[in-house]
């Protein structure tokens, strides 16, 4: 029976969501990082205290399934998600991958100041949102097109004004959608070379290992198998628009019969089944780890 | 002056025989040795088919192939029909291979695109089935072919029975120029039912592991099949199978020819239209027509390949299908084309896109899906001399040494599912060109072998136009509010509906209203099961109490 | 979810009340009914398709000019469905009882 691990990235995050969390691996992650993680709204509105919960919660998701004997053979992440995925794909350990992830959320803090962020548009093609960017970018007013979150899902990234006379524009063209996120950094686009370009060297020093499964990667779409083309995801993927429908498309290719979304949220899963119904589904979010055990047990007996 | 060694290639394949022979009782090797034994038969370099048909995929073979040794098979040139695993391009991300000749690749599309666009594969062209089987005759003859089989005798002797496909024609290509023939098999018996390729054509046979994989690619369940589906049926039946007395004839398989084979002993009926059209079929066995067969409509079927769970409703009907004096079917993907092309009257078929001009493309960004048979079934054979009412129905009437035409139908909607238009002024494929470096655009099907047109909306009967500009028109007319279709207006759509040349459901005497469900002969698959008397068996993933 | 009104001049009035499709996903359902005007009054899920809908609306009328009161449910149909219903509707007001 082949599984493909979806891990989502920011966005579904909530006060509370750590409550079941090993608290093991919690004092671990708290005394690697030099942070506390105080699981509230407030707490919520700092990027590390978002992206270590959010890894956090994955993590001990990734452990306890693993201890009941299962492996994915394909993983999946979205934006932050690439990390949970490589930590599933066997490529890097606990200790690095948080440290790691503490680094990127305290660059990605202080990256940007305010008057930058994200949009996302629904409804028009990726070229015809490519034609809009085109029309309104420039580098004093820079604005990018970023993700492919599905065939008529796109996001923008760049300076804000530049953002929203994008979103006009759509919207004159017809797009069912088009509004501002809330994210406070251009992410996805070139503008955060500053960060990966520090990311990248603090990989550099990392003992990594080959992915043990098909690791999919943002920065292109591509099913990766190559230790060096996962480090290259997991520095640059803020450079890069994050290409999930192609990479799910690829993973569908495949052939798994279950997927499994980790926390929080299920986005993922909601997409996945726009996409197909031959692919049975575990949300983790909205259930416990032994109802997941029992219907993967349920499944892989058919 | 020394003689020319005119039999190099029996030399180089007793050669390969012998460095195999240990590992070989006759022609049989042990299932554990599967890699070794490729690994001893194929030289870097090698032109290589690999069982990827339509339906059927040498799967224990493919899997092996992916496992050999890459420092000793390296750079072979794989010839297939359909790219349909993973591991049919996982070889080329190893170096085992690195060239691709190949017809169809849906079920891998995104991938083959990728591996284009980074060169980890080069791909030699894509082609129509028939077009590639040719070739393996001529400039792309085989040196190994890994192929697979139902059943194999103690001799060698080949039972590929139902899901027989290319499997001989494929085999005869390396048989008979020095090729290697190598077969894995489901069982290895004392007696086959029948004999569909011969043992002297065979060099090795290895039992696998499990069966080989099938998949059921013709079944559509009749509860997906919308009113508008039933519409568009009903004005083709109507409009085009009844106008030009269609007798023989291929569905390219989908929603909109399932809905068609509902309505044939439903509103087909009402018309008093059975046994006036649609006796001869070259089809695969899908489920939904056999409430029509059930009914008296269809005089014989000849199938590409076969349709899982459809084996005893068949074997229980041999005066319809190609069936064996073993009692089960044999079919055929090259014989099958041949008739296709020459032998019928009229295709119809669907698409994802069709530009301005009316040529049809399934290829979108990002997916290279190629071709499969369409471009062959969909072509007009200008060698055919055979007359028919329907192929006569097309001469022209203004030139006394022209000759009949096929009909090609497209049946499209105006939008697809996910609100974007299928009428487009330039198809995506146009861009796919330039991005994968194809020498041509790739296109299904083309506007001169395009005789007609159905959406929602009408028929386009473009084989009346007499200019590009009347033929751009017709299509205005019937693309709805797609780009394409708002360029349309009443003047020119009466002006058409008076010449003809388009034609409104009204036109047609169709009813919208009678449009609806009931009016399928079957709408569920349950109802299927019932009209074959419990011989027709759902594959699991259609049956709905699972 | 959106509401949409579009006003037409047509000439062929609507002598009774139509009611065709279902609010099924991919569906949509009409109302109609006799009135001085031709008036139209959308609710649908699906936002930002105004354009589409003039389009399709322009078109079905220059076809058939029904003058009336049009009420739509659109669950997420696409034009040829709309086009589909709409075109049910002319035909149950031809039919003779």
């Amino acid at each position: 029976m082949k599984s493909l691990w979806l891990f989502p990235g920011q966005g579904s995050q909530k006060a509370g969501m750590l409550t079941n969390v090993d608290p093991n691996l919690k004092q671990n992650v708290e005394n690697w990082t030099g942070v506390k993680l105080l699981d509230t709204s407030e707490g919520y509105s700092d990027s590390q205290q978002i992206q270590l919960s959010i890894l956090l919660l994955q993590i001990n998701e990734v452990d306890q399934l693993k201890k009941m004997g299962w492996q994915p053979d394909l993983v999946a992440g979205h934006s932050l998600g690439v990390f949970g995925a490589a930590y599933a794909a066997g490529v890097i350990s606990k200790e690095d991958v948080f440290k790691l992830v503490s680094l990127r959320a305290k660059l990605m803090q202080s990256s940007y100041p305010e008057g930058y962020g994200m949009g996302v548009i629904v409804g028009l093609s990726r070229q015809e949102v490519a034609e809009l960017v085109k029309q309104v970018h420039t580098e004093e007013n820079p604005v990018y097109l970023s993700n492919q979150n599905s065939e008529l899902q796109n996001t923008l990234s760049g300076e804000l004004n530049a953002i929203k006379q994008v979103l006009e524009l759509a919207s004159k063209q017809g797009a069912a959608k088009a509004k501002l996120l809330h994210v406070p950094n251009p992410s996805h686009s070139p503008l955060m070379a500053n960060v990966a370009e520090q990311l990248d060297y603090e990989i550099g020093k990392l003992h990594l290992s080959n992915p043990a499964c098909i690791y999919l990667a943002n920065n292109n779409g591509h099913p990766v198998k190559k230790v060096a083309d996962v480090k290259y995801d997991l520095a640059n993927n803020l450079t890069h628009p994050v290409f999930w429908e192609t990479m799910i498309n690829v993973a569908l290719e495949y052939n798994p019969q279950v997927s499994i979304e980790f926390s929080p949220g299920n986005a993922f899963t909601k997409l996945l089944k726009v996409k197909t119904d031959q692919v049975s589904n575990i949300t983790l979010s909205e259930m416990t780890i032994d109802d997941a055990d029992f219907l993967l047990n349920k499944w892989k007996g058919k | 002056m020394t003689e020319r060694n005119w039999h190099t290639h029996r030399d180089a394949k007793a050669a390969r025989l012998n460095g195999a022979s240990a590992l070989l009782d006759g022609k049989f090797a042990k299932t554990e040795d599967v890699v070794k034994v490729l690994e001893a038969l194929i030289k870097p370099g090698d032109k290589v088919v690999l069982e990827g048909d339509n339906q059927k995929q040498a799967s224990f073979l493919s899997e092996a192939l992916a496992k050999v040794d890459a420092d000793k098979v390296h750079d072979l040139h794989m010839i297939m029909s359909s790219i349909s695993r993973p591991e049919h391009l996982d070889i080329f991300d190893l170096g085992i291979a690195t060239k691709m000749d190949f017809s169809y690749a849906g079920p891998q599309s995104t991938r083959v695109s990728q591996m284009i666009a980074d060169k980890t594969m080069q791909v030699g062209d894509i082609h129509t089935y028939l077009e590639l089987f040719g070739r393996l005759f001529i400039d792309l003859i085989p040196n190994v072919v890994l192929v697979a089989a139902d059943k194999v005798d103690r001799e060698g002797n080949l039972y590929t029975g139902f899901n027989t496909e290319e499997t001989p024609t494929i085999v005869e290509a390396a048989a008979f120029h020095d090729g290697i023939v190598i077969v894995q098999a489901n069982e290895i018996v004392d007696k086959v039912p029948r004999v569909d390729i011969p043992a002297g054509w065979v060099d090795v046979v290895i039992p696998a592991d499990k069966p080989y994989q099938l998949e059921p690619l013709f079944t559509r369940d009749p509860q997906a099949i919308s009113e508008l589906q039933i519409l568009m049926g009903m004005m083709a039946i109507r409009g085009i199978y009844e106008k030009h007395n269609v007798q023989t004839l291929n569905h390219g398989v989908g929603f909109n020819t399932s809905a068609i084979e509902l309505l044939l002993p439903t509103y087909g009926e009402q018309l008093g239209l059975k046994g006036k059209i649609c006796r001869n079929w070259e089809l695969n066995p899908t489920p939904t027509l056999i409430p029509a067969i059930e009914s008296g409509w269809v005089d014989s079927i000849h199938s590409f390949g076969g349709e899982v769970g459809m084996e005893k409703y068949i074997a229980a009907r041999p005066d319809v299908f190609f069936v064996g004096k073993d009692g089960t079917m044999r079919s055929n993907r090259a014989l099958g084309q041949v008739a296709g092309q020459y032998a019928c009257d009229m295709f119809v078929g669907s698409t994802l896109q069709i530009d301005q001009w009316g040529n049809s493309s399934t290829v979108t960004h990002g997916r290279l899906s190629g071709f499969g048979g369409a471009p062959n079934m969909g072509s007009n054979p200008t060698g055919r001399r055979h007359s028919t009412a329907a192929w006569q129905s097309l001469k022209p009437a203004d030139d006394p040494l022209a000759k009949g035409q096929k009909l090609v139908v497209q049946m499209v909607e105006t939008f697809g599912s996910n609100k974007k238009p299928v009428f487009v002024d330039h198809l995506d494929a146009e861009e796919v060109r330039k991005e994968a470096k194809l020498a041509n655009v790739p296109i299904m099907i083309y506007s001169e072998d395009t005789t007609h047109i159905v959406t929602e909306e009408g028929i386009a009967y473009l084989y009346k136009t007499d200019s590009m500009e009347e033929r751009k028109a017709a299509i205005e007319a019937i693309a709805g509010v797609t780009p394409v279709g708002l360029r349309s207006n009443p003047e020119e759509v009466k002006k058409l509906r008076d010449k003809g040349i388009i034609a409104l459901p009204e036109d047609l005497g169709v009813r919208r209203q009678d449009a609806k469900r009931s009016l399928l002969a079957a709408q569920t698959m349950d109802d299927l099961v019932e009209w074959s008397h419990g011989l027709y068996n759902p594959p699991a993933k259609f049956r709905s109490w699972s | 979810m959106e509401k949409l009104n579009f006003t037409y001049q047509n000439s062929e009035a609507v002598k009774k009340f139509v009611h065709v499709g279902v609010v099924a996903s991919g569906d949509l359902e009409i109302l109609l009914y006799p009135a001085d005007e031709t008036t139209i009054e959308i609710v649908t899920g699906s936002d930002g398709f105004k354009e589409v809908w003039k389009n399709v609306l322009d078109r079905f009328f220059t076809r058939y000019p029904l003058k009336g009161k049009f009420v739509i449910h659109d669950f997420g149909a696409t034009p040829g469905v709309v086009n589909l219903r709409l075109t049910q509707a002319m035909e149950a007001l031809n039919d003779e009882k």
